[in-house]
C-alpha cells in the first residue's frame, strides 16, 4: 500500500502544530488506521511529551539518518493504540543533522507500510520547515485568528504553493473562541478563510481541556466529551474523506443564552 | 405606539447586550491591517513605493484632469486569485484641449529637464568623488533644476525664432505669440516644482500619523 504523508505546518510558533498533530494521528489511529507521526523539530521535540512517550524513547530521527539503528527500531508504538507509532526528533542536535533528501527517503518508506504519515514541522521557514515538507504531498495549515498567526500563515501558503510535490494545501483554525468571535472582538472563520483563500479541514475551539490532556500525556480526542477533542476527531473524518458539518460554536449553552439568541435574531422594525 | 416601541427597543436592547454594544472595532481593525498587510507581504510593494506609485499617478492623471489628491484612494483587492489595483480618483473637473496640450508639454519640458539633470550627474560624477545623496543635496538639485529649465526654453527659443527671421513677418509673430507662451511654461514648471518638493514631507508626515506603525513595533518586540 502507499500511504499519505501529510506535513502540519503553520510558520508561526505556538499556535498548535503539535498538538494538532498528535491528536489528528491519535484519532485516525483509533479509526484503525495505521500512522507514523514524524517529529522534524530537531532540538525541540515536543510531540512525545504529548503523546505521554518521553520515556520509551530509546532512538531518534537522527539515528536512523546516521545509521546507528534501523527504521523500525526507532519507531515507538503508542502506549494504548498499536496503530499509532512515532519517530522522536532528536533533542540534542539541531536542524543541520538532517537534509531534504534524507527525510523525504523516510517518508517514502514510511508510507509503504502505513495508511498515513503525519510529519510535524517546526517553527520558521527555513531548513527545518523545506525539511519537513520534502516528503509530502499534502499540507495542513495550523493558525489562529490573531494577525500574526495569520500572517505567517499566509506566507507558508505561499511556499507550499511552490511546491509541486504538494496538491492540496488546507487550513485549521485552531483557539477559536466563540464568546469573542460574537462581541466582535476576534476575526470569525469567515474573516480568516476569506484572507487566506484556502478550504478548511478544521475549526478547533479554545479548550482548557487541551492543558490538562498536555500535562497528562493524553491526546483530547480520547476525551469523548471535550468539544476539542470531537473538533479533533471531525478532522480525522475530514481527511479520509467524510463529508462533516462544522461544529456549531455559537451556539449558545443554557435557557437563558438560547432565549436571548432567538430573541436577537428576530429583527423586527416597530 | 411610542410607547410600545419604547418598550421594545428597551427589550431588544436587553436581549442583544454585548451584540452591537463592543462595536465591531479591533475585529475589524485587525482583518483590515491584515489585509493591507498581506497584499504588501504577496507582492512585495512597500509602503514607500505605494506612495511613489500613487504620486506618479497623481502626476500622470492631472495632465488631464483635475483631480482631488487629498481624496485619490490606491488601493489592493484580491478577487480569487487575482490581485487587483484598484484606483479611486475624484474628479474635480475635466480639463479642456488647450489645458491638456500645455500640460503635455510641460511634461516633457520636465521629461528634457531630468535628461539634462541626469547628463550634468554623470558629468559630475566623472569629476567629482562619490558622495551620499543626503536630502539638502536633493532639495538644491531640485532648484537648479528649475533654473535650467528656464534657460533651456529661453535658449530653444531664441534659436527658432532666429530661424524663422528669415521668413514672413506673419510668420515671426506667431513664434513671438508661442514664444510667450513658452516663456510661460518654466513659471508653471517652477509653481509644480515647489509642490512637488513639499509633497514628499507631506507624505512622510502622513505615514508618520499613521496609528499603525508604533503599535507595529511595540508587538513586533513584544513576540520576539
Amino acid at each position: 500500500m502507499t500511504g499519505r504523508v501529510i506535513v502540519i505546518t503553520s510558520g508561526k510558533g505556538g499556535v498548535g502544530k503539535t498538538t494538532t498533530s498528535a491528536n489528528i494521528g491519535t484519532a485516525l489511529a483509533k479509526s484503525g488506521y495505521k500512522v507514523v507521526l514524524i517529529d522534524t523539530d530537531l532540538g525541540l521535540r515536543n510531540l512525545d511529551l504529548l503523546l505521554g512517550l518521553e520515556n520509551r524513547i530509546v532512538y531518534t530521527i537522527v539515528d536512523v539518518i546516521e545509521e546507528r539503528c534501523k527504521l523500525k527500531q526507532a519507531l515507538v508504538k503508542d502506549k494504548k493504540n498499536p496503530n499509532l507509532q512515532l519517530l522522536a526528533a532528536a533533542q540534542t542536535r539541531d536542524k543541520t543533522a538532517v537534509n531534504a533528501e534524507q527525510l523525504k527517503e523516510i517518508c517514502d518508506i514510511l508510507k509503504e507500510d502505513n495508511d498515513f504519515v503525519l510529519v510535524d514541522c517546526p517553527a520558521g521557514i527555513e531548513q527545518g520547515f523545506q525539511n519537513a515538507v520534502a516528503g509530502a504531498s499534502e499540507a495542513i495549515v495550523v493558525t489562529t485568528p490573531e494577525m500574526s498567526a495569520i500572517r505567517d500563515a499566509d506566507r507558508i501558503i505561499g511556499l507550499l504553493n511552490t511546491k509541486e510535490e504538494i496538491t492540496s494545501v488546507k487550513l485549521l483554525l485552531n483557539r477559536v473562541r466563540p464568546n469573542l468571535i460574537k462581541s466582535n472582538e476576534m476575526m470569525s472563520v469567515d474573516d480568516v478563510v476569506g484572507i487566506l483563500e484556502i478550504p478548511l479541514v478544521g475549526i478547533i475551539p479554545e479548550d482548557t481541556g487541551i492543558i490538562t490532556s498536555t500535562n497528562k500525556g493524553e491526546p483530547i480526542v480520547n476525551d469523548e466529551n471535550a468539544l476539542a477533542g470531537k473538533a479533533y476527531r471531525n478532522v480525522a473524518e475530514r481527511i479520509l474523506g467524510e463529508e462533516v458539518p462544522f461544529l456549531d460554536l455559537d451556539e449558545p449553552k443554557g435557557f437563558m443564552a438560547k432565549l436571548r439568541n432567538a430573541i436577537s435574531k428576530l429583527k423586527v422594525k416597530v | 405606539m411610542s410607547l410600545f416601541s419604547d418598550l421594545y427597543n428597551t427589550l431588544a436592547k436587553f436581549f442583544r447586550n454585548g451584540e452591537e454594544q463592543q462595536g465591531d472595532a479591533s475585529k475589524s481593525v485587525a482583518t483590515n491591517r491584515l489585509k493591507l498587510v498581506l497584499m504588501q507581504d504577496r507582492t512585495n510593494l512597500t509602503p514607500r513605493i505605494l506612495e511613489q506609485m500613487r504620486s506618479e499617478l497623481i502626476d500622470l492623471l492631472s495632465r488631464y484632469v483635475e483631480l482631488d489628491k487629498e481624496l485619490l484612494d490606491l488601493n489592493f483587492e484580491q478577487e480569487g486569485d487575482q490581485v487587483a489595483l484598484m484606483l479611486s480618483i475624484p474628479v474635480i473637473r475635466a480639463k479642456d484641449e488647450e489645458e491638456i496640450d500645455a500640460a503635455i508639454k510641460e511634461h516633457e519640458e520636465m521629461l528634457k529637464v531630468a535628461a539634462q539633470k541626469v547628463e550634468a550627474e554623470e558629468a559630475e560624477d566623472e569629476t567629482t568623488e562619490e558622495g551620499t545623496e543626503n536630502e539638502s543635496d536633493l532639495k538644491e538639485n531640485s532648484d537648479s533644476e528649475s533654473e535650467t529649465a528656464e534657460q533651456s526654453v529661453e535658449s530653444e527659443v531664441s534659436e527658432t525664432s532666429e530661424l524663422m527671421d528669415e521668413e514672413d513677418k506673419a510668420e515671426a509673430e506667431k513664434v513671438d505669440a508661442i514664444a510667450k507662451e513658452l516663456n510661460d511654461v518654466p513659471k508653471i514648471i517652477k509653481k509644480k516644482e515647489k509642490k512637488q518638493v513639499s509633497a514628499p514631507e507631506e507624505m512622510n508626515v502622513s505615514s508618520n500619523n499613521n496609528p499603525f506603525k508604533s503599535e507595529d513595533k511595540v508587538e513586533a518586540s513584544s513576540e520576539n
